[in-house]
């Protein structure tokens, strides 16, 4: 099978036991790789009752099908467990090398299960398979935890949680090569597997199709990618780059915990401010050749971060109301070296801010001053929450689980969706994203849909027209949209190259694995692939009801651009009718037996 | 002429590594490659690729007992039918230029003139210094 490793590994952490299999064919034509495997796996071999920290919870490591070729930008690995935060679905995609890494060690699927007794790290080099003591990396950041297992496996490619990880901080994060699989816990439940780390060699041969073709396909999008418009500018500022347009020519800039969609103080945040002053380089994924990444190095503060992303920004910076962009980076870099997601973390932050500036949580209980635009508040809080000290303790929990607790007042306050808190398009404004939000199975998320472009400037692909003020139609748009994404997260495909490949896969299909596929072919996968990770979802409990917009949706934009547009209750059910009818589900959100049948899938419901 | 890397300007995203192992040998690996990325740290991208003598002193030829490592209008390339992998060559290259792989050198060979690391780095981190 050309463009596989072949082979899948399941490591029991319990026993020490590793067991390899070979990859069905029949099963890599039906799921592709990457996001395809997940779905599968997770629906085959994880007991959707149990909690996401249990031991029998699996952490599923998947290249992508393109990943290990020399596609452009298609470097990508996914990241499967029960979420941390809800208990549901969960997945996370990164740029790091593991998944790279792992296919030329022979591997497609890497599946890791139970609990090791002590606090460990899993070292791959091929064939090999060996379980080591991590005790001496205790406590270490990812950073130093990838050095030092460097030190001593050699030329391995590392994927480390941190301080956050260990604590079951529920956002903690998995950090590979400085990027992170962030959403969901993952690095939590890695902690709660007393998995330190994970080391991967691999020195085998990835073999393709049609290697000339391959490379004359290469040249071709490697053509197509540095002449695009887009490249100079996403190179220089990265994905920040339209930040300043969100803010102000949307209007849809999320701002001290959803309260505006405007930034005011944005002028240090914005890239076009701060690259030129602290970005010393460029940084970017395997396989990639238009960088987003920028190495940020600090004046004020001493520090160096991968970043600042515009996620970040958002969520370290507006979220919080912090104006200054050092702040904003240090916060980054602590996250990532602790191994915290930033969106959550900037979630929770903004959200104890909200409560503290409304005088629901007094300065004793939080322990600092915690105003919107305090940065250093903001730095501290990071602190607690990391080593759950104080009352980081309950913020580790998240916004929602930290919500419950303190009660109804602070319910008001709380912006979760499905429990995950959200990414930064204010989606009062944005309203086929609202629903994107909800209907997304790991909660609150920009990337499965990926549909905030298309709403944000009216066309991508088949759809034109789209109106971000208009809750009609955009049940069949986010479904599509949807099916789209999983194809990119199944072949490893960056999704900032969606404008470049769209689903034009065909020829690079036959040059890599030797086998076109069409758009309709593809889109039937992805169909599959949401349908089983919804699937999924249901049998890990998930309701109609929990698909919900957190109450400040429901209140009109204040000011700029968007000022005025908001979710009424009755939109927000409405879209998701509308939805659950263009994926072929009953109105309770149920796949019915036709659509199981259709996309083959009928054995995952029983 | 030779690949001259800018380290400053190097991303770290491993595109040389991957082209040049496709385009002489038919497959993807990273450890088939003539050229490799260091990413040391954050700040530090570091491609290591031959010279051809501009910064060293053909240690790699000198080191060799099989004449496997050889030169020809000012390119060093390997000689696939004498090579054994011994590793003298990649113990000798004070560049960490040159690497064993499963019983093989690998190096640069500078693809017949027409460097492809070169022509696919984005980031102008490789360039070709005649």
């Amino acid at each position: 099978m050309y463009c596989y490793g072949g082979k899948i590994l399941e490591v029991n952490l319990s026993t020490g036991e590793g067991i390899k299999k070979a990859l069905d064919e029949k099963l890599a034509s039906k799921y592709l790789g990457g996001d395809g495997f997940g779905a599968y796996f997770m629906n085959k071999i994880v007991d959707p009752s149990i909690d996401a920290f249990s031991p029998e919870n699996a952490i599923i490591i998947a290249p992508g099908l393109l990943t290990g070729t020399v596609v452009p930008t298609a470097g990508k690995t996914a990241f499967f467990s029960k979420s941390a935060m809800n208990n549901g679905w969960n997945e996370s995609v990164m740029g790091g090398r593991i998944g790279f890494t792992l296919k030329q060690a022979g591997y497609d699927v890497l599946i890791i299960r139970g609990k090791a007794s002590k606090l460990s790290y899993l070292v791959i080099k091929d064939d090999e398979v060996i379980i080591k003591s991590a005790e001496h990396l205790k406590g270490e950041t990812t950073r130093k935890t990838a050095e030092e297992i460097k030190k001593d496996e050699g030329d391995v490619i590392v994927a480390s949680i941190g301080i956050a990880g260990e604590k079951l901080v529920r956002f903690a994060c998995v950090d590979c090569d400085e990027r992170q699989a962030g959403r969901g816990g993952i690095g939590a439940v890695m902690g709660s597997k007393n998995l330190k780390a994970i080391a991967v060699q691999g020195t085998k041969d990835i073999k393709v199709a049609k290697p000339d073709k391959l490379y004359k396909l290469m040249e071709k999008y490697y053509e197509e990618m540095i002449n695009h418009p887009s490249f100079e500018a996403d190179g220089k500022y990265g994905t920040g780059e339209f930040l300043e347009w969100m803010n102000s020519e949307r209007g849809t800039f999320p701002t001290r915990n959803w309260r505006e969609g405007v930034f005011d103080e944005r002028k240090e945040i914005d890239p076009y401010y701060w690259a030129p002053r602290f970005a010393v380089k460029n940084k970017a994924c395997i396989q990639c050749i238009k960088p987003c990444g920028k190495a940020f190095v600090m004046k004020e503060f001493e520090g160096v971060v991968d970043g600042v992303e515009y996620e970040t920004l958002f969520a370290l910076g507006s979220n919080c109301g912090v104006a200054g962009i050092e702040h904003v980076a240090k916060a980054n870099e602590l996250c990532d070296l602790y191994g915290m997601d930033t969106i959550s973390t900037g979630g929770v932050i903004g959200f104890v801010m909200d409560l503290y500036e409304n005088g629901i949580l007094s300065k004793e209980e939080v322990g600092v001053e915690a105003n919107f635009g305090n940065g250093d508040a903001m730095l501290e809080l990071i602190e607690k929450i990391a080593h759950r000290k104080e009352i980081g303790d309950l913020l580790a929990e998240g916004v929602k689980r930290a919500a419950e607790k303190l009660g109804k007042e602070a319910e008001k306050y709380a912006v979760h969706v499905r429990g995950l808190e959200p990414p930064a398009y204010d989606v009062r404004g944005i309203k086929g994203m609202a629903l994107a939000f909800m209907s997304s199975p790991r909660g609150a998320c920009h990337l499965r849909s990926g549909a905030y472009a298309l709403e944000l400037t009216g066309k991508f692909w088949k759809f034109e027209g789209v109106d971000r003020f208009s809750s009609e139609n955009k049940g069949i748009e986010i479904a599509e949209m949807e099916n789209f994404m999983a194809v990119y997260d199944a072949l490893g495909v960056c999704k900032f190259s969606r404008g470049i490949f769209l689903l034009n896969f065909e020829e690079i299909l036959d040059a890599a694995i030797g086998k076109k596929l069409s758009e309709e072919e593809l889109l039937k996968i992805g169909e599959r692939i949401c349908n089983l990770k919804h699937i999924f979802n249901i049998k890990a409990g998930w309701k109609k009801e929990d698909c919900k917009l957190p109450e400040k949706m429901h209140q009109p934009i204040p000011k700029g651009v968007s000022k005025g547009s908001y979710i009424s209750k009755e939109e927000e059910r409405k879209m998701l009718e509308d939805y659950f009818k263009a994926r072929g589900w009953d109105k309770n959100g149920i796949p019915t037996k036709k659509k199981l049948e259709e996309l083959d899938i009928e054995e995952f419901m029983k | 002429m030779r690949v001259k890397a800018i380290p400053e300007n190097c991303s770290g995203c491993m595109v040389c590594e991957i082209v040049c192992s496709l385009k002489h040998w038919n497959v993807i690996n990273r450890y088939k490659s003539g050229i490799r990325i260091e990413r040391k740290s954050v700040v530090e991208d570091i491609p290591h690729v031959c010279s051809h003598g501009r910064e060293c002193q053909f240690e790699c030829i000198s080191a060799c007992k099989f004449d496997a490592m050889k030169r020809k209008n000012g390119v060093v390339y390997v000689d696939y039918e004498k090579c054994v992998g011994c590793k003298a060559c990649e113990k000798a290259c004070p560049l960490n230029a040159v690497w064993i792989h499963e019983k093989k050198a690998y190096k640069c060979d500078l693809c017949g003139g027409d460097p492809q690391c070169v022509r696919f780095c984005s980031q102008n981190a490789l360039v070709l210094e005649v």
